[in-house]
């Protein structure tokens, strides 16, 4: 690997590691304009970067919005270096997801995260937002074919809405076929348990890991 | 005998008394539940806009001995409501919840100069007190004002404020203040009402989402301008913080109120450890409350108090089908003797 390559490679993750979006939109251009694959820059830069941001999160060196600028500065670069993937990068088959709040709760900082957690470990997240009619999950996870659902919710009111959203993928015939993680404030892994979720994540992080081994692709 | 409100104010002064205070602070921590709706037959999302059925649940709280003090109003979107969020009231299940923001950006603030201030739910809450001021003096009157990271965040999209507490922080700044002024106005018609003590929740304002830095810059510095004001009129005040504390203990510490409330995830006993000198409040379990049985509640409601919580009162707002029993377990339990 050329010396400049694995330089704009490391500002890359630099960037996205030090919420510097300006830097990654300029060192994206600057990586392109070398001629090096997108994939890479994807790869061992915005996605490293992010990576190492998670790990930071993890050892609480960084908080929830250090890690919302860390994203953003990642989806800025991912705008720029995903148009230039080669065909066969693009339609590679990936692990599709449904993730949205359940009806009744509006709070989606939590929600986000895992979305951008899930995201930065490759799989393609259909986001439904908030306070999402329970009915439009199993529509989602559908239309889309989803491998996985992830539900949330920060309110012990709305909670029982993630038991209704699991009868009702059974009722579609497709409870076999979709994973089915919660998380949220009030959840817990006890809580999963009682109806019948594949699994709990205590955060996004873990998420992902929950996720990997529920499709045994860890 | 101590009555409810003798008990409170003894230890907001820190004296001793027989045995901790049972009480649900109302908005965010909202008392009420169905059981109570349909004994009285008053019912939300009506209560939410009129000052006389919220006067009539918040009695019906006490006097079914679910809780030893009234508090209203019983949602936390009426400040939000009042800056130009538009609310969807709920149902009885459902709380009410902020459906469209007022503004897109922190820059932006200023516009919301232009929104016809809807009072209408603040006149209620403030109609509301004074009722209850009316009937029992022996009863503590708790108001509830939304905490200022949360009214803000209810106003505009909370992933970009947020990111705005960072990427525009003298806007943020000028906007938290703006917020807040409006926050101790209304705070102070409450105590002009006859609230005894102010309640703050600010439950989006977690060290986990802001880390230790931004909550010491926002939340801390935005509560204690409440708490301060509140203070100069003699009145008690609760603020209650969600989320992990372990890294913000030290920042914690620094709000200025006469009791700190945490949510069931930081136990009694490390709090008390940490914040050695400060009163605190709760945290029975409101997933226990809800679909747990008396005894299990009774059991935690004791190990509250033997961890040394001052204040036993549930974690969070009530699930609104939490059966009563479960409710007045926590009561009972401390009735019975410890």
């Amino acid at each position: 690997m050329s010396n400049k390559k694995e330089e704009l490679l490391k500002r890359l993750s630099e960037g996205v590691v030090e919420m510097e979006e300006d830097d990654v939109i300029e060192t994206s251009r600057e990586y392109l304009d070398a001629g090096y694959p997108a994939f890479d820059g994807i790869m061992d830069g915005l996605v490293d970067g992010m990576n190492r941001a998670s790990q930071l999160y993890e050892e609480e060196e960084y908080f929830v919005t250090d890690i919302l600028l860390c994203s953003d500065a990642m989806y800025e670069g991912l705008n720029i270096l995903r148009p230039h993937l080669p065909g066969s990068e693009t339609e590679k088959v990936k692990y599709k997801g449904v993730i949205g709040v359940v009806e009744g709760d509006t709070h989606d900082i939590g929600k986000n995260l895992v979305k951008i957690m899930l995201e930065t470990a490759g799989f393609e997240m259909f986001d439904l937002g908030r306070d999402v009619p329970l009915v439009d999950f199993v529509k989602k996870a559908k239309e889309v074919d989803a491998s996985f659902v992830c539900m949330s919710t920060l309110m012990t009111t709305t909670m029982g809405g993630m038991e209704k959203v699991i009868e009702m993928l059974k009722e579609e015939g497709i409870r076999d076929d979709v994973k089915v993680i919660i998380g949220g404030g009030p959840i817990s892994k006890k809580f999963a348990d009682t109806i019948g979720a594949d699994g709990y994540s205590y955060n996004a992080v873990e998420a992902v890991k929950l996720i990997k081994s529920l499709l045994k692709i860890a | 005998m101590l009555s409810p409100k003798e008990r409170l104010e003894k230890v907001l002064s820190k004296e001793n008394t027989d045995r901790p205070p049972c009480i649900c602070p109302g908005g965010m921590m909202n008392m009420v539940i169905l059981d109570i709706m349909e004994e009285i037959g008053v019912k939300f999302p009506e209560a939410h806009m009129d000052g006389q059925m919220m006067a009539d649940l918040a009695t019906a709280v006490y006097e079914k001995r679910c809780f030893e003090n009234y508090g209203v109003p019983f949602c936390m979107t009426v400040e939000a409501e009042s800056l130009g969020a538009k609310v969807d009231m709920g149902t009885d299940i459902y709380e009410p919840h902020v459906v469209e923001y007022a503004i897109e950006s922190v820059k932006d603030w200023d516009e919301i100069l232009k929104f016809q201030s809807e009072a209408r739910r603040m006149s209620a809450t403030i109609e509301a007190i004074r009722l209850l001021k009316e009937k029992n003096s022996e009863v503590p009157i708790v108001g509830n004002i939304t905490g200022p990271i949360s009214t803000a965040s209810s106003v505009m999209e909370p992933v970009v404020f947020y990111k705005d507490l960072r990427k525009n922080n003298a806007k943020a700044h000028e906007f938290m203040g703006f917020v807040t002024d409006r926050l101790i106005d209304f705070a102070n018609k409450q105590i002009e009402a006859g609230a005894d003590v102010i309640a703050i929740s600010d439950p989006s304002g977690t060290g986990e989402i802001l880390g230790p830095k931004l909550f010491e810059e926002f939340a801390v510095e935005y509560i204690n301008r409440i708490t301060d004001q509140v203070k100069k009129q003699n009145r008690g005040t609760i603020v209650h913080i969600c989320g992990q504390m372990k890294n913000v203990y030290r920042e914690v510490n620094k709000i200025r109120s006469d009791v700190l409330s945490f949510d069931s995830i930081v136990g009694i006993g490390e709090a008390k450890k940490n914040l050695a000198d400060r009163l605190i409040m709760g945290n029975v379990s409101t997933y226990a409350l809800e679909f747990g049985e008396p005894s299990k509640i009774e059991a935690l409601t004791l190990k509250c108090v033997g961890d040394g919580s001052d204040i036993i009162s549930p974690a969070c707002g009530l699930g609104m089908k939490s059966p009563i029993g479960n409710v007045r377990a926590m009561l009972g339990s401390l009735e019975k003797g410890i």
